[in-house]
Protein backbone atom coordinates (compact mmCIF):
# COMPACT_ATOMS: atom_id res chain seq x y z
CA UNK A 1 0.00 0.00 0.00
CA UNK A 2 3.15 2.55 -0.56
CA UNK A 3 1.73 4.07 -3.14
CA UNK A 4 -1.64 4.84 -0.89
CA UNK A 5 -2.65 8.66 -1.41
CA UNK A 6 -5.58 8.94 0.66
CA UNK A 7 -8.59 11.47 0.14
CA UNK A 8 -8.79 14.01 3.41
CA UNK A 9 -11.74 16.02 4.04
CA UNK A 10 -10.91 18.71 6.99
CA UNK A 11 -13.45 20.68 7.93
CA UNK A 12 -11.64 23.84 9.80
CA UNK A 13 -13.84 26.76 12.09
CA UNK A 14 -13.07 30.18 10.95
CA UNK A 15 -12.02 32.18 14.01
CA UNK A 16 -9.12 28.92 15.00
CA UNK A 17 -8.36 26.54 12.92
CA UNK A 18 -8.79 27.98 9.58
CA UNK A 19 -6.73 30.77 10.50
CA UNK A 20 -4.21 28.12 12.05
CA UNK A 21 -4.06 26.50 8.25
CA UNK A 22 -3.44 30.48 7.18
CA UNK A 23 -0.25 30.99 9.57
CA UNK A 24 1.34 27.18 8.59
CA UNK A 25 0.82 28.39 4.88
CA UNK A 26 2.61 31.87 5.74
CA UNK A 27 5.25 30.17 7.82
CA UNK A 28 6.10 28.00 4.94
CA UNK A 29 5.42 24.39 6.84
CA UNK A 30 5.64 21.65 4.54
CA UNK A 31 3.14 18.68 5.18
CA UNK A 32 1.39 16.08 2.51
CA UNK A 33 -1.00 17.80 0.31
CA UNK A 34 -4.31 14.86 0.37
CA UNK A 35 -6.29 16.95 2.52
CA UNK A 36 -9.10 19.70 1.42
CA UNK A 37 -10.57 22.28 3.84
CA UNK A 38 -13.74 23.38 4.46
CA UNK A 39 -13.94 26.41 6.37
CA UNK A 40 -16.86 26.72 8.69
CA UNK A 41 -17.85 29.18 11.16
CA UNK A 42 -17.87 26.81 13.91
CA UNK A 43 -16.82 23.50 14.71
CA UNK A 44 -20.71 22.99 15.96
CA UNK A 45 -21.64 23.85 12.18
CA UNK A 46 -19.93 20.43 11.17
CA UNK A 47 -23.54 18.35 10.74
CA UNK A 48 -22.54 14.45 11.36
CA UNK A 49 -24.39 14.73 7.78
CA UNK A 50 -21.61 16.33 6.01
CA UNK A 51 -19.38 14.10 7.72
CA UNK A 52 -21.14 11.21 6.56
CA UNK A 53 -21.63 12.23 3.53
CA UNK A 54 -17.62 12.55 2.90
CA UNK A 55 -17.02 8.91 3.99
CA UNK A 56 -20.33 7.97 1.49
CA UNK A 57 -18.22 9.89 -1.37
CA UNK A 58 -15.04 8.05 -0.47
CA UNK A 59 -12.70 9.89 1.72
CA UNK A 60 -10.57 8.12 3.32
CA UNK A 61 -10.69 10.08 6.99
CA UNK A 62 -12.13 13.42 8.20
CA UNK A 63 -10.99 15.61 10.36
CA UNK A 64 -12.55 18.33 12.50
CA UNK A 65 -10.50 21.06 14.08
CA UNK A 66 -11.76 24.05 16.20
CA UNK A 67 -10.86 26.25 18.93
CA UNK A 68 -9.76 24.95 21.82
CA UNK A 69 -11.97 24.52 25.08
CA UNK A 70 -12.96 27.38 26.52
CA UNK A 71 -11.82 29.45 23.62
CA UNK A 72 -15.21 29.23 20.84
CA UNK A 73 -15.80 32.12 19.42
CA UNK A 74 -19.13 31.03 20.14
CA UNK A 75 -18.75 30.31 23.74
CA UNK A 76 -20.03 27.13 23.66
CA UNK A 77 -19.84 25.34 19.97
CA UNK A 78 -17.03 23.77 20.60
CA UNK A 79 -18.51 21.48 23.24
CA UNK A 80 -21.60 20.78 21.43
CA UNK A 81 -19.22 19.91 18.45
CA UNK A 82 -17.23 17.47 20.76
CA UNK A 83 -20.03 15.74 22.06
CA UNK A 84 -21.49 15.44 18.81
CA UNK A 85 -18.81 13.83 16.99
CA UNK A 86 -18.11 11.48 19.80
CA UNK A 87 -21.30 10.32 18.77
CA UNK A 88 -20.80 9.86 15.21
CA UNK A 89 -17.80 8.03 16.34
CA UNK A 90 -19.95 5.40 17.97
CA UNK A 91 -21.79 5.01 14.74
CA UNK A 92 -19.06 4.86 12.31
CA UNK A 93 -17.55 1.91 14.58
CA UNK A 94 -21.06 -0.02 14.45
CA UNK A 95 -20.76 0.64 10.92
CA UNK A 96 -17.57 -1.12 10.60
CA UNK A 97 -15.32 1.94 10.21
CA UNK A 98 -11.86 2.03 11.96
CA UNK A 99 -13.33 5.36 14.40
CA UNK A 100 -9.33 6.99 13.89
CA UNK A 101 -10.70 7.59 10.74
CA UNK A 102 -13.02 11.00 12.37
CA UNK A 103 -10.60 13.07 14.06
CA UNK A 104 -11.49 15.97 16.44
CA UNK A 105 -8.65 18.23 17.04
CA UNK A 106 -8.38 21.64 18.39
CA UNK A 107 -6.07 23.95 16.74
CA UNK A 108 -6.08 27.74 17.55
CA UNK A 109 -5.24 30.68 15.31
CA UNK A 110 -1.75 30.80 16.71
CA UNK A 111 -1.08 27.34 15.93
CA UNK A 112 0.84 26.94 12.70
CA UNK A 113 2.84 23.93 13.75
CA UNK A 114 0.19 22.48 15.16
CA UNK A 115 -2.09 22.57 12.47
CA UNK A 116 0.74 21.20 10.60
CA UNK A 117 1.61 18.29 12.81
CA UNK A 118 -2.12 17.04 13.06
CA UNK A 119 -2.18 16.76 9.15
CA UNK A 120 1.00 14.64 9.19
CA UNK A 121 0.43 12.28 12.24
CA UNK A 122 -3.70 12.09 10.67
CA UNK A 123 -2.10 11.34 7.13
CA UNK A 124 0.22 8.66 8.52
CA UNK A 125 -2.90 7.30 10.17
CA UNK A 126 -5.18 7.04 7.69
CA UNK A 127 -2.61 5.19 5.47
CA UNK A 128 -1.34 2.97 7.78
CA UNK A 129 -5.24 1.96 8.00
CA UNK A 130 -5.68 1.60 3.55
CA UNK A 131 -8.40 2.90 1.57
CA UNK A 132 -11.89 3.56 2.94
CA UNK A 133 -13.65 0.22 3.77
CA UNK A 134 -16.80 1.48 1.60
CA UNK A 135 -17.24 -0.68 -1.41
CA UNK A 136 -19.62 0.53 -3.87
CA UNK A 137 -22.10 -1.34 -6.01
CA UNK A 138 -22.44 -3.96 -3.47
CA UNK A 139 -25.73 -5.47 -3.67
CA UNK B 1 -74.16 -0.89 -7.11
CA UNK B 2 -75.04 -2.34 -4.05
CA UNK B 3 -73.17 -1.02 -0.53
CA UNK B 4 -71.83 -4.40 -0.06
CA UNK B 5 -70.26 -4.70 -2.99
CA UNK B 6 -66.85 -5.26 -1.51
CA UNK B 7 -67.07 -8.72 -0.68
CA UNK B 8 -69.11 -9.97 -3.49
CA UNK B 9 -65.87 -8.06 -5.63
CA UNK B 10 -63.40 -9.73 -3.90
CA UNK B 11 -63.58 -12.58 -5.40
CA UNK B 12 -65.54 -11.62 -8.52
CA UNK B 13 -63.24 -11.52 -12.07
CA UNK B 14 -64.37 -8.95 -13.78
CA UNK B 15 -62.89 -7.89 -17.35
CA UNK B 16 -64.30 -4.69 -17.61
CA UNK B 17 -62.98 -2.11 -20.02
CA UNK B 18 -60.21 0.64 -18.58
CA UNK B 19 -62.02 3.90 -17.77
CA UNK B 20 -61.29 7.10 -19.46
CA UNK B 21 -61.01 9.52 -16.48
CA UNK B 22 -58.47 7.66 -14.43
CA UNK B 23 -56.00 6.62 -16.73
CA UNK B 24 -56.21 10.08 -18.75
CA UNK B 25 -55.55 12.16 -15.06
CA UNK B 26 -53.03 10.74 -13.80
CA UNK B 27 -50.42 12.20 -16.42
CA UNK B 28 -52.16 15.71 -16.05
CA UNK B 29 -52.45 15.58 -12.52
CA UNK B 30 -48.85 16.46 -11.20
CA UNK B 31 -48.85 19.89 -13.82
CA UNK B 32 -52.07 20.20 -12.60
CA UNK B 33 -51.17 20.66 -9.32
CA UNK B 34 -47.98 22.26 -9.33
CA UNK B 35 -48.92 25.15 -8.19
CA UNK B 36 -49.79 23.87 -4.87
CA UNK B 37 -46.47 22.09 -4.57
CA UNK B 38 -43.39 22.92 -2.91
CA UNK B 39 -42.21 19.31 -2.44
CA UNK B 40 -43.91 19.12 1.32
CA UNK B 41 -47.31 17.48 2.23
CA UNK B 42 -50.60 18.32 1.25
CA UNK B 43 -53.17 18.55 4.36
CA UNK B 44 -50.42 20.23 6.27
CA UNK B 45 -52.40 20.78 9.29
CA UNK B 46 -54.65 18.41 9.66
CA UNK B 47 -56.83 17.50 12.98
CA UNK B 48 -56.49 13.86 13.36
CA UNK B 49 -60.29 13.87 14.38
CA UNK B 50 -61.66 15.55 11.99
CA UNK B 51 -63.69 13.32 9.37
CA UNK B 52 -62.29 13.08 6.27
CA UNK B 53 -63.95 15.49 3.76
CA UNK B 54 -65.55 14.53 0.98
CA UNK B 55 -65.21 11.05 2.31
CA UNK B 56 -69.03 9.74 2.32
CA UNK B 57 -69.59 5.93 2.50
CA UNK B 58 -71.31 3.80 0.29
CA UNK B 59 -70.19 5.97 -2.51
CA UNK B 60 -71.19 3.01 -5.17
CA UNK B 61 -68.62 2.97 -8.69
CA UNK B 62 -67.69 5.81 -10.22
CA UNK B 63 -68.91 6.50 -13.66
CA UNK B 64 -67.19 4.97 -16.56
CA UNK B 65 -66.90 1.56 -14.02
CA UNK B 66 -64.35 0.82 -11.10
CA UNK B 67 -61.00 1.75 -10.76
CA UNK B 68 -58.49 -1.19 -10.41
CA UNK B 69 -56.50 -1.32 -6.97
CA UNK B 70 -53.71 -3.68 -5.79
CA UNK B 71 -52.13 -3.73 -2.61
CA UNK B 72 -48.71 -5.55 -2.34
CA UNK B 73 -46.30 -6.68 0.41
CA UNK B 74 -42.57 -7.08 -0.57
CA UNK B 75 -40.15 -7.56 2.94
CA UNK B 76 -43.36 -6.99 5.36
CA UNK B 77 -44.44 -7.98 8.75
CA UNK B 78 -48.05 -7.68 7.47
CA UNK B 79 -49.27 -4.55 9.73
CA UNK B 80 -49.23 -2.42 6.78
CA UNK B 81 -52.38 -4.84 5.51
CA UNK B 82 -53.90 -4.64 8.71
CA UNK B 83 -54.35 -1.58 8.49
CA UNK B 84 -55.86 -0.72 5.91
CA UNK B 85 -58.00 -3.93 7.01
CA UNK B 86 -58.45 -1.84 10.20
CA UNK B 87 -59.80 1.10 7.99
CA UNK B 88 -63.16 0.00 9.50
CA UNK B 89 -66.37 0.44 7.79
CA UNK B 90 -64.11 2.73 4.97
CA UNK B 91 -63.04 -0.29 3.32
CA UNK B 92 -66.29 -0.79 2.28
CA UNK B 93 -65.39 2.19 0.55
CA UNK B 94 -63.04 0.55 -1.02
CA UNK B 95 -64.56 -2.05 -2.75
CA UNK B 96 -67.15 -0.09 -3.82
CA UNK B 97 -65.00 2.39 -5.82
CA UNK B 98 -62.21 -0.36 -6.67
CA UNK B 99 -61.60 -3.57 -8.24
CA UNK B 100 -59.31 -5.33 -6.23
CA UNK B 101 -57.20 -7.20 -8.67
CA UNK B 102 -54.71 -8.25 -5.97
CA UNK B 103 -53.96 -8.20 -2.36
CA UNK B 104 -52.28 -11.33 -1.10
CA UNK B 105 -53.08 -10.94 2.57
CA UNK B 106 -57.01 -10.94 1.83
CA UNK B 107 -58.14 -11.59 -1.45
CA UNK B 108 -57.44 -13.22 -4.70
CA UNK B 109 -55.58 -12.52 -7.33
CA UNK B 110 -52.47 -14.32 -8.38
CA UNK B 111 -49.13 -13.47 -9.96
CA UNK B 112 -50.39 -14.57 -13.54
CA UNK B 113 -53.43 -12.80 -13.30
CA UNK B 114 -51.24 -9.27 -12.85
CA UNK B 115 -48.94 -10.97 -15.85
CA UNK B 116 -51.86 -11.02 -18.16
CA UNK B 117 -53.40 -7.58 -17.33
CA UNK B 118 -52.34 -5.13 -19.91
CA UNK B 119 -49.69 -2.06 -19.30
CA UNK B 120 -50.65 0.44 -16.51
CA UNK B 121 -54.29 -0.92 -16.19
CA UNK B 122 -53.92 -0.96 -12.59
CA UNK B 123 -54.92 2.24 -11.36
CA UNK B 124 -53.18 2.56 -7.95
CA UNK B 125 -50.65 -0.05 -6.53
CA UNK B 126 -50.26 0.22 -2.64
CA UNK B 127 -47.06 -1.25 -1.91
CA UNK B 128 -45.48 -1.95 1.34
CA UNK B 129 -41.95 -3.63 2.71
CA UNK B 130 -38.76 -2.91 1.43
CA UNK B 131 -37.32 -5.09 -1.30
CA UNK B 132 -35.40 -7.40 0.33
CA UNK B 133 -34.79 -10.93 -2.59
CA UNK B 134 -35.68 -11.35 -6.36
CA UNK B 135 -38.91 -12.21 -5.95
CA UNK B 136 -39.75 -9.02 -4.22
CA UNK B 137 -38.09 -7.21 -6.79
CA UNK B 138 -39.89 -9.30 -9.80
CA UNK B 139 -43.33 -8.35 -8.52
CA UNK B 140 -42.65 -4.67 -8.01
CA UNK B 141 -41.57 -4.28 -10.85
CA UNK B 142 -44.67 -6.39 -12.96
CA UNK B 143 -46.77 -3.86 -10.67
CA UNK B 144 -45.02 -0.75 -11.45
CA UNK B 145 -45.16 -2.07 -15.33
CA UNK B 146 -49.13 -2.65 -14.94
CA UNK B 147 -50.07 0.38 -12.67
CA UNK B 148 -50.72 4.17 -13.39
CA UNK B 149 -49.68 5.29 -9.78
CA UNK B 150 -47.69 3.13 -7.30
CA UNK B 151 -47.72 4.25 -3.49
CA UNK B 152 -45.18 2.82 -1.36
CA UNK B 153 -47.27 2.30 1.77
CA UNK B 154 -45.56 2.39 5.00
CA UNK B 155 -42.04 3.28 6.69
CA UNK B 156 -40.85 -0.19 4.73
CA UNK B 157 -41.57 1.11 1.48
CA UNK B 158 -40.64 4.18 2.07
CA UNK B 159 -37.15 3.78 3.90
CA UNK B 160 -36.23 0.71 4.18
CA UNK B 161 -37.90 0.45 7.78
CA UNK B 162 -36.82 -2.59 10.49
CA UNK B 163 -36.21 -5.18 7.43
CA UNK B 164 -32.95 -2.45 6.46
CA UNK B 165 -31.02 -2.93 9.82
CA UNK B 166 -30.24 -6.17 8.40
CA UNK B 167 -27.54 -4.11 6.43
CA UNK B 168 -25.98 -3.61 8.90
CA UNK B 169 -24.69 -7.35 9.11
CA UNK B 170 -21.16 -7.62 8.40
CA UNK B 171 -21.93 -10.67 6.29
CA UNK B 172 -24.88 -9.65 4.37
CA UNK B 173 -27.16 -12.56 3.04
CA UNK B 174 -24.89 -15.35 3.63
CA UNK B 175 -24.57 -14.72 8.05
CA UNK B 176 -28.14 -13.85 7.72
CA UNK B 177 -29.23 -17.44 6.64
CA UNK B 178 -26.32 -19.19 8.30
CA UNK B 179 -27.70 -17.50 11.34
CA UNK B 180 -31.68 -18.28 10.74
CA UNK B 181 -30.73 -22.38 10.02
CA UNK B 182 -27.68 -22.88 11.53
CA UNK B 183 -27.23 -21.03 14.41
CA UNK B 184 -30.65 -20.60 16.45
CA UNK B 185 -31.20 -23.64 18.60
CA UNK B 186 -34.37 -24.79 17.21
CA UNK B 187 -32.18 -24.65 13.55
CA UNK B 188 -29.44 -26.33 15.15
CA UNK B 189 -31.61 -29.11 16.75
CA UNK B 190 -32.37 -30.12 12.92
CA UNK B 191 -29.23 -29.32 12.14
CA UNK B 192 -28.47 -32.51 14.75
CA UNK B 193 -31.29 -34.76 13.30
CA UNK B 194 -30.43 -34.54 9.73
CA UNK B 195 -26.65 -33.80 9.56
CA UNK B 196 -26.65 -35.19 5.27
CA UNK B 197 -29.17 -32.68 4.58
CA UNK B 198 -29.03 -29.10 3.11
CA UNK B 199 -30.32 -26.66 5.81
CA UNK B 200 -29.33 -23.58 4.03
CA UNK B 201 -32.56 -22.96 1.66
CA UNK B 202 -30.84 -23.56 -2.23
CA UNK B 203 -32.20 -20.65 -4.71
CA UNK B 204 -32.79 -24.04 -7.34
CA UNK B 205 -32.56 -27.63 -6.55
CA UNK B 206 -33.51 -30.46 -8.82
CA UNK B 207 -35.88 -33.70 -7.12
CA UNK B 208 -37.62 -36.38 -8.51
CA UNK B 209 -40.81 -34.33 -9.31
CA UNK B 210 -38.40 -31.20 -11.02
CA UNK B 211 -36.72 -28.08 -11.10
CA UNK B 212 -37.34 -26.19 -7.66
CA UNK B 213 -36.69 -22.59 -7.32
CA UNK B 214 -36.25 -19.54 -4.29
CA UNK B 215 -35.91 -16.66 -4.52
CA UNK B 216 -32.47 -15.27 -4.06
CA UNK B 217 -32.01 -13.27 -0.94
CA UNK B 218 -29.99 -9.54 -1.14
CA UNK B 219 -27.12 -8.14 0.80
CA UNK B 220 -28.63 -5.03 0.97
CA UNK B 221 -32.25 -4.10 1.93
CA UNK B 222 -33.75 -1.66 -0.70
CA UNK B 223 -36.66 1.29 -0.34
CA UNK B 224 -39.17 0.98 -2.87
CA UNK B 225 -37.89 3.51 -4.62
CA UNK B 226 -34.51 2.06 -5.45
CA UNK B 227 -36.12 -0.09 -7.40
CA UNK B 228 -38.79 1.22 -8.92
CA UNK B 229 -40.38 4.87 -9.86
CA UNK B 230 -42.62 5.51 -6.83
CA UNK B 231 -45.31 8.05 -7.17
CA UNK B 232 -46.56 8.49 -3.83
CA UNK B 233 -45.39 7.70 -0.53
CA UNK B 234 -47.86 6.57 2.53
CA UNK B 235 -44.83 6.74 6.03
CA UNK B 236 -45.67 5.21 9.27
CA UNK B 237 -45.44 1.75 11.38
CA UNK B 238 -48.16 1.04 10.19
CA UNK B 239 -49.67 4.74 8.71
CA UNK B 240 -52.42 5.73 10.90
CA UNK B 241 -55.97 5.25 9.25
CA UNK B 242 -56.10 8.94 9.58
CA UNK B 243 -53.43 9.04 6.67
CA UNK B 244 -54.96 6.54 4.28
CA UNK B 245 -58.32 8.34 5.30
CA UNK B 246 -56.25 10.98 3.38
CA UNK B 247 -54.76 8.63 0.77
CA UNK B 248 -58.23 7.51 -0.16
CA UNK B 249 -59.81 11.20 0.12
CA UNK B 250 -57.68 12.12 -2.60
CA UNK B 251 -58.29 9.10 -5.04
CA UNK B 252 -62.12 9.34 -4.34
CA UNK B 253 -61.87 13.05 -5.15
CA UNK B 254 -59.82 12.41 -8.26
CA UNK B 255 -61.95 9.60 -9.62
CA UNK B 256 -65.20 10.73 -8.80
CA UNK B 257 -64.40 14.81 -9.37
CA UNK B 258 -61.57 14.82 -11.48
CA UNK B 259 -59.87 16.86 -8.61
CA UNK B 260 -55.96 16.24 -9.60
CA UNK B 261 -54.07 14.69 -7.88
CA UNK B 262 -51.23 15.53 -5.36
CA UNK B 263 -47.54 16.30 -6.92
CA UNK B 264 -45.51 13.63 -7.65
CA UNK B 265 -43.38 12.59 -4.49
CA UNK B 266 -45.81 13.70 -1.89
CA UNK B 267 -45.43 12.53 1.33
CA UNK B 268 -49.14 11.88 1.93
CA UNK B 269 -50.11 12.64 6.03
CA UNK B 270 -47.37 14.24 6.88
CA UNK B 271 -46.55 17.80 8.69
CA UNK B 272 -44.38 19.96 7.55
CA UNK B 273 -42.77 20.23 10.84
CA UNK B 274 -41.01 17.70 13.62
CA UNK B 275 -43.34 15.82 16.01
CA UNK B 276 -42.68 18.23 18.64
CA UNK B 277 -44.85 20.75 16.62
CA UNK B 278 -48.15 18.20 17.76
CA UNK B 279 -47.00 16.58 21.06
CA UNK B 280 -48.96 17.59 23.42
CA UNK B 281 -46.77 17.23 26.18
CA UNK B 282 -44.83 20.34 27.89
CA UNK B 283 -41.31 21.06 27.03
CA UNK B 284 -38.84 22.30 29.42
CA UNK B 285 -35.47 21.47 27.34
CA UNK B 286 -33.78 20.43 30.24
CA UNK B 287 -30.15 18.70 29.95
CA UNK B 288 -29.91 15.28 29.66
CA UNK B 289 -27.81 13.48 32.79
CA UNK B 290 -28.42 9.88 31.43
CA UNK B 291 -30.49 8.26 29.23
CA UNK B 292 -33.08 5.93 30.77
CA UNK B 293 -35.43 3.42 29.45
CA UNK B 294 -39.10 3.76 29.56
CA UNK B 295 -39.67 1.14 32.28
CA UNK B 296 -36.60 3.12 34.75
CA UNK B 297 -39.15 6.17 34.97
CA UNK B 298 -42.23 6.85 36.57
CA UNK B 299 -43.50 9.03 33.44
CA UNK B 300 -45.17 12.18 34.24
CA UNK B 301 -48.02 12.28 31.73
CA UNK B 302 -47.32 16.23 30.84
CA UNK B 303 -43.64 16.44 30.64
CA UNK B 304 -41.61 15.76 27.46
CA UNK B 305 -39.95 12.68 27.50
CA UNK B 306 -36.88 13.96 26.57
CA UNK B 307 -36.69 16.28 29.88
CA UNK B 308 -36.88 13.11 31.32
CA UNK B 309 -34.39 11.10 30.17
CA UNK B 310 -35.84 9.09 27.62
CA UNK B 311 -34.89 8.88 24.07
CA UNK B 312 -37.26 10.11 21.75
CA UNK B 313 -36.92 11.13 18.30
CA UNK B 314 -39.27 13.43 17.92
CA UNK B 315 -37.25 16.64 17.76
CA UNK B 316 -36.39 15.70 13.98
CA UNK B 317 -39.18 12.83 12.96
CA UNK B 318 -41.88 14.51 10.55
CA UNK B 319 -45.15 15.06 12.23
CA UNK B 320 -48.63 14.17 11.44
CA UNK B 321 -48.58 10.78 13.13
CA UNK B 322 -50.95 12.75 15.92
CA UNK B 323 -48.02 11.80 18.47
CA UNK B 324 -49.71 8.85 19.16
CA UNK B 325 -46.85 7.06 20.87
CA UNK B 326 -45.85 10.38 23.02
CA UNK B 327 -49.23 10.62 24.26
CA UNK B 328 -49.27 7.30 25.63
CA UNK B 329 -45.77 7.73 27.57
CA UNK B 330 -43.79 5.47 24.38
CA UNK B 331 -40.71 7.70 23.16
CA UNK B 332 -40.87 8.48 19.58
CA UNK B 333 -39.11 5.85 17.09
CA UNK B 334 -38.96 7.89 14.26
CA UNK B 335 -41.15 5.89 11.67
CA UNK B 336 -42.41 9.04 9.57
CA UNK B 337 -38.86 9.54 8.86
CA UNK B 338 -37.06 13.06 8.92
CA UNK B 339 -38.40 16.32 7.63
CA UNK B 340 -38.27 17.32 3.61
CA UNK B 341 -35.40 19.46 4.64
CA UNK B 342 -33.21 16.59 5.80
CA UNK B 343 -31.62 13.50 4.05
CA UNK B 344 -30.37 11.77 6.79
CA UNK B 345 -32.60 11.17 9.87
CA UNK B 346 -30.26 9.60 11.82
CA UNK B 347 -27.64 12.22 11.83
CA UNK B 348 -30.19 14.81 12.93
CA UNK B 349 -31.50 13.01 15.75
CA UNK B 350 -28.22 12.22 16.98
CA UNK B 351 -27.21 16.43 16.43
CA UNK B 352 -30.47 17.04 18.23
CA UNK B 353 -29.98 14.52 21.31
CA UNK B 354 -25.70 15.16 21.68
CA UNK B 355 -26.59 18.95 21.90
CA UNK B 356 -29.12 18.14 25.13
CA UNK B 357 -26.35 16.26 26.99
CA UNK B 358 -24.91 19.52 29.30
CA UNK B 359 -21.29 21.18 29.28
CA UNK B 360 -19.86 20.02 32.15
CA UNK B 361 -17.29 22.37 34.69
CA UNK B 362 -14.23 20.06 33.48
CA UNK B 363 -15.17 20.35 30.13
CA UNK B 364 -12.25 22.97 29.07
CA UNK B 365 -9.87 20.80 30.38
CA UNK B 366 -10.94 17.28 29.85
CA UNK B 367 -9.96 14.88 27.26
CA UNK B 368 -12.14 13.61 24.27
CA UNK B 369 -12.12 9.95 25.86
CA UNK B 370 -14.11 11.74 28.99
CA UNK B 371 -16.87 12.84 26.12
CA UNK B 372 -17.17 9.14 24.90
CA UNK B 373 -17.59 8.00 28.29
CA UNK B 374 -20.62 10.06 28.98
CA UNK B 375 -21.90 9.32 25.27
CA UNK B 376 -21.76 6.15 25.67
CA UNK B 377 -24.92 6.14 27.94
CA UNK B 378 -26.54 6.11 24.20
CA UNK B 379 -26.76 2.11 23.58
CA UNK B 380 -26.90 0.82 20.15
CA UNK B 381 -26.71 4.87 18.46
CA UNK B 382 -26.47 3.41 14.92
CA UNK B 383 -29.86 0.59 15.46
CA UNK B 384 -31.70 3.25 17.13
CA UNK B 385 -31.25 6.60 15.14
CA UNK B 386 -31.52 4.75 11.63
CA UNK B 387 -33.89 2.34 12.84
CA UNK B 388 -36.49 3.09 10.10
CA UNK B 389 -34.31 4.78 7.57
CA UNK B 390 -31.44 2.80 7.15
CA UNK B 391 -32.09 1.99 3.35
CA UNK B 392 -31.69 5.57 3.13
CA UNK B 393 -28.87 6.62 4.90
CA UNK B 394 -25.74 8.09 2.83
CA UNK B 395 -23.68 4.76 4.21
CA UNK B 396 -26.38 1.63 3.82
CA UNK B 397 -24.43 -0.84 4.70
CA UNK B 398 -21.84 -2.42 7.36
CA UNK B 399 -18.31 -1.86 5.77
CA UNK B 400 -15.25 -4.31 7.05
CA UNK B 401 -11.48 -2.45 7.36
CA UNK B 402 -9.51 -4.34 5.30
CA UNK B 403 -11.50 -5.71 3.04
CA UNK B 404 -9.59 -3.81 -0.15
Amino acid sequence: MADFEPRIVTFCCNWCSYAGADGAGVARLQMPTNFRIIRTMCSARVDPEHVLRAFSKGADGVMILGCHPADCHYIGGNYRARRRIALLRMVLEQYGFDPRRLKLEWVSASEGEKFQKTICEFVDTIKALGPTPLVKGDE
Amino acid sequence: MSKMGFFSNLFKKKDKKKDAAPAAAPAAAPAAAGASSMGGSIYAETDANQPIPGYVPGLGAPEGGKIKLAIYWAAACGGCDVSVLDSDEKVLNVGAMADIVMWPVAADGKEKDIEEMEDGSITVSLINGAVRNAENEHMVRLLRQKSQLVVAYGSCACFGGTPALANLIPGGSKEVLDYVYNQTPTSKAFCEAYPDKPHVPQTEIDVPEGHLTLPTLYNRVKSLDQVIDVDYYVPGCPPTQETLGQLLDAVVAFVYKGVALPPKGTHIGVTKRTLCEECPRHKENKRLDEIKEPYQVNIDPDKCLMDQGILCLGAATVGGCGAKCTRVGQPCRGCYGPTDKVTEHGASVFTAVASLFPILEEDPTCKEDKIIDIMSSIKDPLGYFYAYTMSKALIARSVKEGGQ
